[in-house]
């Protein structure tokens, strides 16, 4: 088992909250993200038994939301935001930045397993672009030297 | 055939345009159905009449008055008043423009794509000349790592080919899957651009209906392994024809090309009263036993210790001989017959008429399976088998229960029923049985009583019914004949509470129309007289086929036909009044059936078996017992496609025509008679069952008809008298008889067929066995816990009678203390774990060290 007793219990007290058992199915993904940081088949395989939907049903929901991501990343997951209003005040050059800056190209991981880089769609944070997600927390307006800072800040804390 | 008592509430009908023709359909009728139902021709990819519309393909636009753009006609409710155009320029513009869409990406391989010929796209295509692409990128492309070819061709299951370049996304085989099936082996990953159609990662598309996701897929996206590169759609032929294998008779078509004289494939042929469009994979693919390089090929004989080819002539002549001299020796009563109810009609009407006429016995069955049969004509179980079913009446049913039936294995066709009747209304199903069943899941409840309880558990039924509702007639009547006959001791004994027993009570009462199937676990009981008993009491009390249909389904392509006609030796009065005025005589002796014959058999007082299309030596319980008993024949002769258990004990064996190679007569189980033509010419020097008796008896200088219109006239006047019997006039006594359990056989053993398997000769079908090989032992989870072996694990599997080994298959629906092994692999013989003494089969199992 990958799932921990914890998160099994809230996936079913999160399934049994909806009039049908499949709506469990995208909190219970997230649930498995949080604890372990990706997802795989053994780990839809879990949750279908956990909350008693097909399988397949489970695969089909996380393979379609590409924010989960499928194989193990670093401790933090950069997802860098490259729409449109992102795209338009830098974030290729944020993304080129941040490649330079961590000695990876985009979709590696660091040497040290601290840092995953990805570009992301969309993350409805127009208004503060550019922006980039750090696993659950959004860092908004950047610039270069908000990046060196946020990045030393992670290091720190890591 | 059911009589209906309640009025269907009226239904408001619309009035529609189409294409300036008025039509007139039911509120609720999509356009798309309204303009089919008219004769108005709608191209569809994602539309499939029997699943819910989703809108996928956009190709069915149609123009409808007042509405601003095109409209999905599959998924626009047909209204009053309104105006449809489906061949105006504009609709035409809009089904090129999403033909385009679907052409960006899907790859122009037509000569090399097996669908090409038949193919939906293709034609559309075609028909709207659409000869160039606006886009000019490149197309999307999934390649199959390290599959060094251009082909994306992925085996995503035993029989089928994925190739997802060519899928245009239109998730009929994903929504037909889990929607009409109940299956979840397929599925739609990922999204937009990169979304695709594919297994459930890490399994394989499997289940028992697998082969229609390839049948209804629009484009050559799924292809079935066992046709594909085979042969051109064009080069080949088509014969109507039916599924032998179950007793629903779907309807189906062979592919075939008559210059070779083989059959290349089997699709549907939608027959909406029987089978939805929906056929089983046994059904599919189990032409291929036909072309099986062990079918028989000529006449084999007894020489000396082996049996060797001889001539038609020669095996002919041998068997007539032999059996007259039985006759004037011991007598016609030492001669006995048995015959498959998967046989034809013209078949087994011969078969009656050389057993009875030519040789003169009575000796006769065709109940090659079943372990209890009764000795009284009027029996109970008679009366439930005998009723009038009619599958598409399941549709309406607001009530249905099935009782005793692990239904996906043994009435899939009607399983698929219910599942619609859930889809599409909300009746409510109960599946009642004593071990979990893959069926339930579309019931609301699934009970399960304990081991052997069943007439327990339907007196406890009778006894619900009547605390809910005092005022049933005859209440008291019923208490006296019945034990236990208070409900708290019969809910304790069967093991379903008594507030279950009241809940399922009350809408058994309430039901405005109820379908009751009765399932193997009934007719194959050892008991079945008694629980049959019950069934006609809760009847009585309850009032089911007054509102409904109530029947112990039959279980084989013609059993009903072989029941119709007279193929055991007590049949209905009727049936032998008829059969003795056209043969102007009947055997006055009583004659035995299976079960006596073999107990004579054993006894030596039956010298002789002429048996056709029969393994009894395979099938029958208590294998070694009735290997024994057929040692002790003078005489047997077998007529089979293959060689068996039982034709390696024959002194004369003979090639039997399947049912592909002649044109025959079934009657399914609604009593609804369907044809087979003849598809092929007969392989080899096979010859259909009546060509054969038809041969023996001429040889024996007693022809048995004059012509085949003779013998036609013969069957027409049987099949004209009803065999429906009348249920008893009063209640009938239900005491259960003790079950015998020994604590050291503690699991209780069920055998039954593999859902990819039918009795013993689909395992000579090559795509069947891709998807079942082996015999296995499918446990429970918690079994396979306590005896901690997993799947694959070897475990040898005792009774009292026999033991065997088989790996292990965990299931995935079994609970508790009950293990399933399928009977329809030779090497595994599943009747030698069984007694025929016995209610319930106990085993012990263990693990195979090592």
């Amino acid at each position: 088992m990958i799932l921990n007793k914890e998160s099994v219990a809230l996936m079913q007290k999160k399934a049994s909250q909806y009039p049908r058992r499949k709506s469990g199915i995208l909190p219970a993904l997230t649930i498995a993200y949080r604890q372990v940081g990706h997802l795989n088949d053994q780990i839809y395989r879990e949750i279908a038994k956990a909350i008693n939907v097909p399988y397949v049903e489970v695969a089909e929901a996380a393979t379609f939301y590409t924010m989960f991501p499928k194989q193990p990343t670093g401790k933090y997951l950069i997802q860098v935001c490259h729409n449109i209003s992102c795209a338009l005040l830098g974030a290729d050059s944020l993304v080129e930045y941040l490649e330079q800056k961590l000695g990876i190209k985009k979709g590696e991981t660091t040497k040290d397993n601290l840092f995953t880089l990805i570009s992301v769609e969309c993350l409805g944070s127009c208004a503060t672009a550019p922006m980039m997600q750090i696993n659950m927390d959004y860092y908004e307006n950047l610039t270069r030297a908000k990046v060196d800072k946020i990045l030393e800040e992670l290091r720190a804390k890591a | 055939m059911s009589t209906s008592t309640t009025t269907q509430p009226a239904v408001k009908m619309v009035t529609l345009t189409i294409n300036d023709q008025s039509v007139t359909v039911p509120k609720g009728t999509t356009v798309l159905q309204a303009a089919l139902g008219a004769g108005i021709h709608i191209p569809t990819f994602c539309w499939h009449p029997k699943l819910k519309s989703v809108g996928a393909c956009r190709i069915c636009y149609v123009e409808i008055e007042k509405m601003p753009k095109l409209q999905v006609s599959c998924a626009t409710e047909a209204t009053d008043g309104m105006v449809v155009k489906t061949e105006s320029d504009i609709v035409k513009r809009g089904r090129k423009a999403v033909l385009e869409f679907i052409l960006a990406n899907h790859p122009l391989d037509c000569p090399t794509c097996d669908k090409g010929g038949e193919c939906d796209l293709q034609n559309l295509t075609f028909a709207h000349g659409l000869d160039d692409s606006r886009f000019d990128f490149l197309k999307r492309r999934h390649i199959v790592p390290g599959v060094p070819s251009t082909f994306d061709d992925l085996r995503i299951g035993p029989e089928i080919m994925l190739n997802r370049n060519r899928c245009i996304l239109c998730y009929k085989c994903v929504r037909s899957n889990k929607e009409a099936f109940g299956e979840y082996d397929i599925g739609a990953f990922e999204r937009g651009n990169a979304m695709e159609i594919n297994a459930a990662p890490g399994e394989q598309v499997a289940n028992p209906f697998s082969g229609n996701l390839v049948e209804i897929c629009p484009v050559g996206a799924l292809t079935n392994s066992d046709w594909r590169y085979k042969i051109r759609v064009w080069l080949t032929q088509t014969t109507p024809s039916i599924d032998i294998f179950n007793s629903s008779g779907s309807n189906i078509l062979f592919y075939k090309e008559d210059h070779k004289n083989r059959i290349f494939r089997t699709i549907s042929r939608r027959n909406d009263e029987i089978d939805d469009g929906w056929i089983t994979d046994v059904a599919r693919y189990g032409y291929q036993l036909v072309h099986s390089p062990d079918r028989l090929q000529k006449p084999l004989m007894k020489k000396g210790s082996k049996q060797v080819p001889v001539e038609w002539e020669e095996a002919v002549a041998f068997v007539a001989r032999r059996l007259a001299e039985i006759d004037d020796t011991k007598g016609c009563v030492c001669i006995g017959g048995l015959a498959s109810p998967t046989l034809d009609l013209d078949s087994l009407h011969s078969f009656s008429k050389f057993m009875r006429k030519v040789i003169g016995t009575n000796n006769l069955d065709f109940r090659i399976d079943y372990r209890s049969l009764p000795e009284k004509p009027d029996s109970a179980f008679s009366t439930l088998s005998s009723q009038p079913f009619t599958i598409a009446e399941i549709d309406t049913s607001d009530v249905i229960f099935v009782f005793g039936s692990d239904l996906v294995k043994e009435h899939p066709n009607e399983y698929l029923r219910i599942r619609k009747a859930r889809n599409f209304g909300r009746p409510l199903v109960y599946s009642v049985n004593s071990f979990n069943v893959k069926s339930a899941d579309v019931a609301d409840r699934e009970f399960i009583y304990a081991p052997g309880t069943e007439e327990v558990f339907i007196n406890g039924l009778c006894l619900a019914a009547i605390e809910e509702n005092p005022g049933l007639s005859g209440a008291d009547g019923l208490k006296r004949k019945i034990s236990p006959a208070d409900l708290n001791s019969a809910a304790k004994t069967c093991g379903v509470s008594a507030e279950d027993l009241k809940a399922l009570a009350r809408t058994l009462i309430n039901g405005k129309k109820i379908s009751f199937i009765v399932g193997d676990q009934v007719s194959l009981s050892r008991d079945r007289e008694v629980i049959a008993a019950a069934l006609c009491n809760l009847n009585r009390l309850v009032g089911i086929t007054s509102r409904g249909q109530m029947a112990a389904l039959a279980r084989y392509a013609d059993s009903i036909g072989a029941e119709k006609l007279g193929l055991i030796p007590n049949p209905h009065p009727d049936v032998k009044r008829a059969l003795t005025d056209l043969w102007g005589g009947f055997p006055e002796m009583a004659g035995y059936h299976t079960e006596g014959m073999f107990s004579q058999m054993l006894k030596g007082e039956l010298d002789a078996m002429v048996i056709l299309g029969a393994n009894p030596v395979a099938m029958y319980p208590d294998h070694e017992a009735v290997a024994e008993t057929f040692e002790k024949l003078d005489f047997l002769v077998v007529a089979d496609l293959f060689e068996t258990e039982t034709t390696a004990m024959a002194d004369v064996v003979l090639p039997l025509a399947s049912w592909t190679e002649f044109a025959g007569r079934y009657v399914n189980l609604e009593g609804r008679i369907q044809k087979a033509e003849r598809a092929i010419k007969p392989l080899y020097e096979s010859k259909p069952a009546y060509a054969i008796l038809a041969d023996i008896a001429a040889a024996a200088r007693k022809p048995l008809f004059s012509s085949a219109r003779e013998r036609e006239e013969e069957i027409e006047k049987v099949l004209a008298c009803t065999t429906v019997r009348p249920w008893p006039g009063d209640y009938l006594d239900v005491r259960p008889p003790a079950i015998d359990k020994d604590p050291a056989y503690p699991i209780m053993l069920i055998i039954g067929d593999d859902p990819h398997h039918r009795c013993y000769v689909t395992e000579k079908a090559a795509s069947l066995v891709k998807f079942c090989s082996d015999a296995y032992i499918e446990l429970s989870p918690e079994l396979a816990e306590k005896f901690k072996v997993e799947d694959g694990d070897a475990v040898r599997v005792e009774s009292k009678y026999g033991k065997l080994m088989a790996p292990v298959k965990v299931s995935r629906v079994l609970e508790g203390d009950v293990v399933f092994l399928p009977r329809n692999f030779s090497v595994t013989r599943a009747n030698s774990l069984v007694s025929r003494k016995a209610r319930i089969d106990w085993v012990r199992i263990n693990k195979v060290s090592g």
